[in-house]
């Protein structure tokens, strides 16, 4: 006899039905990435502002890589902040606004048509941010429980919001001759704003909470996190100040560098800490995938040193080195960070909309068993192989590099989007 | 483990059933785990009072592990009727594993 008398309220989470579409959008747009790197893959040798490129970034920095995270954090915000989502019908008119948006604006940087398609890409995708922020604000505010992990993706979400307002700026740009400097340095603007600002913040926020969970860790270290939060934002006003004196100060672009390097290193040290006071011994693959990504992170700062170093030196902007910078931003580090953490918690969602109801009755398929292991190592091997070599292909300028590279690339897209399928349309079984 | 009880015999068998319910992300069952802190049994009316928590509140598994645990203790007292109290204080910390949890975590 079931006397349903336990409350609910503590364990309710975000319906599959809110997430789910998020990431079945994330994976899709991961193909469609993969296919344009394919199709454009020779563009990569040229000058990186090209139209092909410009759609590349943005199908992967919002299609992918911002779809993931937003489906993600549907699910991982009440666990953050200890209260519910405030609201599953605007995280739905989110999906839905930035779904429209996002085609749109990359079908324009394809064509490079920016007239009233890119436009109305661009409104859609800012509207969609402002319902996300008041969605994550209100329910931070209803929590009552502001800890650091909530500030963490507060901050974030209110420098995604600058990102796409500048970036919307951006696009009327090409039309009306808004700003009064050169366009490229605004794109600079909006794209660090939103690395830095959106994903590392994010990443930063959301990992230092799940990595010691995962790991069943009893490290935890406030003061390191707040000092990396403080860190970032720091060297993002510095960069939001640079930005107007950047012609005349350009040495002192290496301050907001510094500021996160530092951050990244303290962030570093947080996880082998938490790695090292860890009780769970066996580590699956989607945990070392992750934290292997928090290591390449690495990869693109000394790119952007480079970079910098270049700029001071020759004056010169080098294409192939900022090409090889946000290459390994989007499909180096973000894409990894992805590829894990998709199958740490996309299996769980399923399972527990499957088998929440079902589990003790008879022996289940664990959430791990949803998809496809072999598929996966089979993946990351292609990924992590595809990366070195294009991202070399990039730097030598060499067409086969980037060819092949490419085709590795869309060999794991394929693998990825044949498991999140997998994983989606599992249906009860019992063993 | 530091579970409070009032009936010493039936807590045992109880905890037999609830070690099959097992934390779907960690592998371990939810005994070994720390969850349960307190199983009383109401002979008078008839009912099994367990007080349990989660590792988090809002775990994305918790609507699933409290179901089962209800559906465990169901099926070890057949004719009780169940009532699982959801308490986040204290909150669970690693402390409250076991040893045998220890151990299969440190495998």
């Amino acid at each position: 006899m079931l006397a349903e008398s336990f409350n609910s309220s503590f364990v309710k989470t975000t319906s599959h039905k809110v997430i789910i579409p998020f990431y079945l959008y994330g994976a899709v747009s991961f193909l469609i990435g993969t296919i344009l790197l394919f199709t454009s893959s020779i563009d990569f040798s040229g000058h990186f502002f090209n139209p092909r490129i410009l759609a590349i970034t943005h199908i992967m920095a919002l299609g992918w890589g911002t779809m993931m995270i937003l489906g993600a954090s549907f699910q991982l915000v009440p666990v953050l902040v200890e209260g519910k989502l405030f609201s599953e019908k605007l995280a739905k008119f989110t999906f839905y606004l930035i779904g429209i948006g996002i085609p749109l604006l990359v079908y324009a940087f394809y064509s490079f048509n920016m007239g009233p398609i890119a436009k109305w890409g661009g409104r859609f995708i800012v509207l969609a941010v402002l319902l996300y922020l008041i969605n994550i604000a209100k329910s931070i505010d209803n929590s009552g429980k502001n800890n650091i992990h909530a500030i963490f993706v507060l901050g974030s979400v209110i420098w995604l919001f600058f990102t796409v307002l500048i970036g919307l700026a951006l696009v009327y740009n090409f039309t009306y001759n808004l700003l009064p400097k050169d366009h490229l340095h605004y794109l600079y603007f909006h794209a660090h704003l939103g690395i830095i600002g959106w994903f590392l913040l994010l990443i930063i926020g959301v990992g230092s909470r799940l990595i010691p969970m995962f790991l069943i860790s009893k490290y935890s270290n406030d003061k390191l996190l707040w000092a990396v939060f403080v860190l970032i934002n720091l060297a993002l006003t510095f960069f939001v100040l640079f930005f107007y004196w950047m012609e005349a100060l350009i040495g002192l672009t290496y301050i907001p560098v510094i500021l996160i390097l530092a951050a990244i290193f303290i962030f570093g040290y947080y996880c082998f800490k938490a790695f090292n006071q860890r009780l769970r011994k066996k580590i699956d693959d989607q945990i070392k995938i992750s934290l292997l990504a928090v290591a390449m992170l690495g990869l693109p700062v000394i790119m952007l040193v480079f970079v910098i170093t270049f700029l001071l030196l020759t004056s010169d902007i080098e294409s192939n080195l900022i090409l090889t910078y946000g290459f390994l931003i989007f499909f180096g580090w973000l894409t990894a960070i992805i590829l894990g953490m998709t199958f740490k918690t996309l299996p769980f969602i399923v399972w527990n909309k499957v088998y929440h109801k079902k589990s003790v009755l008879g022996k289940t398929p664990n959430p791990t068993d949803l998809f496809n292991h072999f598929v996966f190592k089979i993946m990351t091997v292609s990924y992590l192989f595809g990366l070195i070599i294009f991202a070399s292909g990039i730097l030598l300028a060499k067409a086969i590099f980037l060819n092949l590279g490419a085709i590795l690339m869309l060999v794991t897209a394929i693998l990825y989007i044949f498991n999140v399928f997998k994983v989606v349309n599992h249906k009860a079984i019992k063993l | 483990m530091n579970i409070e009880t009032n009936n010493p015999t039936k807590f045992n068998h109880a905890i037999a059933h609830l070690k099959n319910v097992i934390d779907p992300e960690i592998y371990l069952n939810i005994v070994d785990l720390g969850l349960i802190y307190a199983l009383n049994f109401d002979e008078e009316n008839k009912e099994v009072q367990c007080t349990m928590t989660l590792t988090t509140s809002f775990c994305p598994m918790g609507e699933s592990i409290t179901n089962n645990v209800m559906m465990a203790l169901d099926m070890a007292f057949p004719g009780y009727d169940v009532d699982v109290h959801l308490v986040f204080d204290p909150p669970w910390g690693m402390h409250l594993i076991s040893e045998e949890g220890r151990e299969f975590l440190g495998k």
